[in-house]
């Protein structure tokens, strides 16, 4: 990846206005910008999701495959997250193999799903021993103007949600909806001029400081954590991060179900 | 091409499976201007394909080995998303992909006005988000209007399209099972101004009369698409956003 200069002019102004307690685009500490999902809109996936947080846009689709479950879990199909940070998104982004940037991403996500355990492997049975579903979610990050963790873990959330198990593809049954139990949410804040905000921008990120995802379930529990880059945070911070982190998922858990519909 | 001729492709009363004439194109709608990251952008649809294409620069052209002292470059990637075929691909480079990079990257700079732009790169990212039997085309159709509405000078606007062949009747825009069960395909990049053409395909079986009647087809379908791609940069213009 191309290293990042960051203008100490960019550092200064996110401080002064940090201390007056104002953001570059006039949003307060913990506003998020516009967000859209839109569901089942691509064509050759099995669940399909866009979401769209202000200038960044994120696509995640699902798709399925049989395999032979492992000897030690012979009911249990499997779950796997990947993102792509492709060039196309930025021009920070360069070709070649998966970026550790990108490989952190997929991770964090798939621990939000997988250990908020809104899918039950056993459900993904077809005969004990010889023939699981592996579920696959693929997130294609296609702008990066800041917080795209966010932005994937609710594609990939509302893609799940409206993935429709194609059984009569792979001639074993009919077709039928994928059973997912729970919209676990991923909130991310950004360390800027001093103070923790909501859902950086392009710009916050770049002059900003370290990161803290939060994946949360329905019943407001803890899912999955990250910390990323450098930086040190107390006690104190994170329990009023947290906080707003559980209003913020709600409210997006709202938004999947609406969008969810048929 | 498969070509397995027990595939019935022709109705009887001569229209095609999807309902389609033989010299009718899926329908067809651009919008410009997608991306906020980019320079520029455009999305296609194309019947039921989906081609998003992004550009970056011109910047400087690094590694130095792959600068030119007098035009600029253009690097292209095709890319498949893992979700946009039945089976899922997986994700990287594949021979076909690299294959058609190199091609549309020389097809374009051969429309681009390079040489206004010595020692630098432009880059022109294609992702497919769906896949349904045309993607290359609709990748150069996508770039094509990203490069416009980023402002790089060209000669001309390039269209992919392509015309074929199902039981032995040349038609236009092969949709998947026409491509897949068909015999001929002709992929094309058309320059409608200047009647050029700047990128050519093919694979199956064309006599030369089929061959010059596939090529008509396409200069008449990339006419259409033109005009689309027109219409879709001016609305952009209007909208007052570049």
């Amino acid at each position: 990846m191309m290293v990042e200069l960051v203008p100490s002019l960019l550092r200064q102004e996110l401080t002064r206005l940090a201390q007056e307690g104002e953001r570059l685009d006039g949003r307060n500490q913990w506003e998020g910008r516009d967000i859209s999902l839109e569901t089942n809109c691509l064509y050759n996936a099995e669940g399909s999701a866009k979401v769209t947080i202000g200038g960044t846009i994120v696509y995640a689709g699902v798709k399925f495959e049989i395999r032979t479950p492992w000897p030690d879990r012979p009911t249990q199909g499997s779950l796997m997250c990947g993102a792509e940070l492709r060039p196309v998104a930025h021009v920070k982004y360069e070709p070649g193999p998966p970026s550790p940037q990108s490989i952190e991403l997929g991770r964090v996500v798939d621990r939000g799903i997988r250990e908020s355990g809104c899918i039950d492997m056993d459900d993904l049975c077809i005969v004990p021993g010889e023939k699981v579903w592996g579920v696959m979610i693929d997130i294609h990050v296609l702008s990066d103007q800041g917080n795209i963790f966010d932005a994937c873990g609710l594609a990939a959330i509302a893609a799940l949600r409206t993935a429709t198990v194609p059984a009569e593809r792979f001639d074993v049954g009919e077709d039928y909806r994928l059973k997912v139990n729970g919209t676990p949410i991923m909130a991310s804040f950004t360390r800027v001029g001093g103070r923790y905000i909501y859902d950086p921008s392009e710009e916050e990120e770049l002059g900003g400081e370290e990161r803290i995802h939060i994946t949360l379930g329905d019943e407001g529990h803890v899912h999955s954590l990250q910390k990323g880059l450098k930086g040190v945070f107390t006690p104190a911070e994170f329990a009023e991060i947290f906080e707003v982190a559980q209003q913020r998922c709600n409210e997006l858990r709202k938004l999947v179900a609406e969008k969810e519909g048929n | 091409m498969g070509g397995y001729g027990d595939v019935q492709l022709l109705r009887e009363d001569g229209k095609r499976l999807d309902g389609r004439a033989v010299d009718e194109m899926r329908p067809v709608s651009i919008e410009v201007g997608v991306l906020p990251s980019a320079q520029g952008s455009a999305m296609i649809t194309h019947g039921l394909n989906v081609a998003v294409a992004a550009v970056y620069g011109p910047m400087e052209a690094h590694p130095r080995k792959i600068q030119r002292q007098d035009r600029a470059v253009i690097d292209v990637r095709y890319n498949m998303a893992p979700f946009s075929t039945s089976d899922r691909i997986r994700p990287g480079f594949n021979r076909r992909s690299q294959e058609i990079s190199k091609v549309t990257a020389e097809a374009l700079e051969s429309v681009v006005l390079v040489e206004l732009f010595p020692r630098s790169k432009i880059r022109v990212e294609i992702e497919i988000l769906a896949a349904e039997a045309g993607t290359r085309c609709a990748g150069i159709t996508a770039a094509t209007a990203a490069l416009a509405d980023a402002g790089i000078p060209m000669r001309d606007l390039m269209i992919g399209v392509a015309s074929g062949k199902i039981e032995d009747t040349v038609v236009l825009d092969l949709d998947k099972a026409e491509d897949n069960y068909g015999q001929a395909d002709l992929p094309a990049g058309i320059l409608p101004n200047t009647g050029e053409i700047a990128f050519l395909q093919m694979d199956g079986d064309l006599s030369p009369d089929e061959f010059n009647l596939a090529m008509d087809y396409n200069f008449k379908a990339a006419k259409e698409i033109h005009d689309i791609m027109v219409d879709a940069l001016k609305q952009k213009q209007s909208r007052g956003d570049a």
